[in-house]
């Protein structure tokens, strides 16, 4: 299965990842390699199947609907690179008020 | 050890160690910052633990309040933890020195710690050679006799592959022995963290220090610390199988030769050993880098410069602070990797891709449950098809570095322990043979693995 270079660029607008021009057509070609290379499972007929497999516990174990305290050694204004009154800051939302 | 002084002499004998492997590039703290803590936590250990005064070094994707945590990525350049994980936490109780972070392939995605922001780790025999990946650092600093255990962590054998490339053992458990509580999200369905030893013995009394239930992880089993097994006189009552898929006629010649005199001695030992089949192991390696990925893109969205890690700014609006902190902050591999985990996820080729690779892991689960069904106990395999590769050989390609995880990639996609440990060499690198054991019965395997130990010239070339 290929990827072409418009498809890379639309995936990397849904994973929100800048990609560079200069990289795009070694991205597009190994993309298109690794995803040929996967594709092989394919092979298996669709109707062979087995219970399904979910790691750890059997059963998801319920806790106490209560809060529980978990002191950190520091808070979020000491993590985030810009915070102020208890938010964090960024830019402002210019994409999405256009896409609303 | 319980005497105080000890410890101390224990701490300061390490950090020499360690700064004197400097050349290796396995270590990310800094000299002086290192053999200040150490020198701190021998003051503050219990001398009542178990392990009390030794040194761990620890994979740089594991939090820890001494030490940055930058999973090798420049996207958490400089990043202090608020909390700690519960596995270091165990260590710290036990009276264990936390001996700095080590390199590792960014967010442990790579399998010969070459993608890594910090530079690229040496293998301690041959720096023309990598040590294995993703948790290359810490296998790096054991082998090189720095340490005498390491963390490492695993989502498709990132602690048995550099094992197994450096000539020491290296343990993964069963998916819930260990919490995952303070290990840095890659594939969640498949991480846990696992250890590094020079013996079977220090890897396994880590191991076991580590282990057991964790109230911030509901997928850590509520089960107690692994018990340590006694090293067995010999291994009559072992049924020992041995699949056939995991020996293909391109298989290194030395690794064949090592592997065959490892299954003479297991049966030397009185171990029963079976010829079994697991028929579905030819598609672990695809099914795995389609989930792995799948669920590294959804760990990996939390990156965006908003909340933590560095921010790399001129961005117009958020959507553009997030692309460009992404776009620069992550490197090629972790890149590739959120783009194909995109892809396989994303809507027209969701069923194609992960539906298919969650029936596949399903049906790779499916061939161990049959052949331990049919009263095999342990699998042996070699840990990998080929010794230690050159540094720069596969990195161009892809899909050539994923296909040197083929062997170990199965244990994680049907979440059972397993573990490498050297069998032999061939011109001076090491090579590793594999016990893959039943869910939660690392103690049999443990079992084996100090039984074989015991018997195969693991220094001698095949």
């Amino acid at each position: 299965m290929s990827v072409t270079r418009e498809e890379v660029r639309k995936i990397a607008r849904l994973a929100e990842l800048d990609v560079d021009e200069e990289t795009l057509p070694v991205l597009t070609e190994q993309m298109s390699r690794i995803l040929e290379f996967v594709a092989q499972i394919g092979a298996v007929p669709a109707t062979e199947t087995a219970k399904p497999f979910v790691p750890g516990p059997d059963a998801v174990r319920f806790r106490p609907d209560e809060v529980r305290p978990w002191p950190l050694a520091f808070g979020p204004s000491e993590l985030a690179p810009a915070f102020r009154s208890g938010f964090f800051l960024v830019p402002k939302l210019g994409q999405f008020e256009q896409e609303g | 050890m319980s005497d105080p002084g000890e410890a101390l002499a224990s701490a300061k004998a390490a950090a020499d160690r360690i700064v004197r492997a400097k050349r290796l590039n396995a270590s990310l703290t800094p000299s002086k910052e290192l053999r200040q803590s150490l020198t701190r936590q021998a003051q503050a250990a219990h001398p009542s633990g178990v392990l009390y005064g030794m040194p761990v070094a620890v994979k740089d994707n594991i939090c820890t309040l001494e030490f940055t945590t930058t999973c090798g990525s420049k996207i958490l350049e400089g990043y202090r933890s608020p909390y700690e994980a519960t596995a270091v936490a165990k260590l710290k109780a036990a009276g264990a020195l936390i001996a700095g972070k080590t390199n590792c392939d960014e967010f442990g995605m790579g399998s010969s710690t070459e993608h890594s922001a910090y530079g690229r780790a040496l293998h301690p025999f041959d720096k023309t050679r990598v040590p294995g990946g993703s948790s290359g650092g810490s296998a790096a600093l054991v082998a090189a006799g720095a340490v005498p255990a390491g963390l490492g962590s695993e989502t498709g054998g990132s602690v048995r592959q550099p094992a197994s490339f450096c000539g020491i053992v290296g343990i993964k458990p069963t998916y819930g022995r260990v919490s995952r509580s303070g290990l840095v999200a890659f594939g969640s369905s498949l991480d846990q963290i696992g250890v590094f030893g020079r013996s079977v013995h220090d890897a396994a009394r880590v191991l076991s220090v580590i282990s057991g239930r964790d109230p911030r992880d509901s997928t850590c089993e509520a089960r107690d610390s692994l018990r340590l097994p006694t090293v067995p006189e010999s291994l009559q009552g072992f049924v020992i199988g041995v699949p056939k898929e995991y020996f293909p006629p391109d298989l290194a010649p030395a690794v064949r030769r090592a592997c065959d005199r490892a299954i003479r001695l297991l049966k030397e030992l009185g171990a029963a050993v079976r010829e079994v089949s697991l028929p579905h192991t030819q598609y672990a390696v695809p099914a795995y880098y389609i989930i792995a990925p799948a669920e590294a893109s959804s760990n990996l969205a939390r990156y965006d410069g908003a909340r933590y890690g560095p921010r790399f700014d001129g961005a117009v609006d958020v959507g553009a602070l997030y692309r460009t902190t992404r776009g620069e902050g992550f490197g090629p591999e972790v890149r590739r990797r959120v783009l194909v985990g995109t892809y396989v996820l994303s809507s027209g080729y969701y069923d194609a891709y992960y539906r298919r690779a969650q029936q596949m892991r399903a049906l790779i689960a499916q061939d161990f449950r049959n052949v331990f069904d049919r009263g095999v106990d342990l699998l042996f395999t070699p840990t990998t098809p080929t010794p230690a590769f050159k540094a720069g050989e596969k990195l161009d390609d892809p899909v050539a570095m994923y296909l040197s995880d083929i062997f170990v990639v199965t244990a994680n996609l049907a979440g059972l322990p397993a573990m490498s440990l050297p069998i032999g060499r061939v011109k001076g690198l090491p090579i590793g043979g594999q016990l893959i054991g039943q869910a939660f019965l690392e103690d049999e395997m443990i079992e084996a693995a100090y039984a074989l130990e015991r018997v195969v010239p693991a220094a001698e070339d095949t």
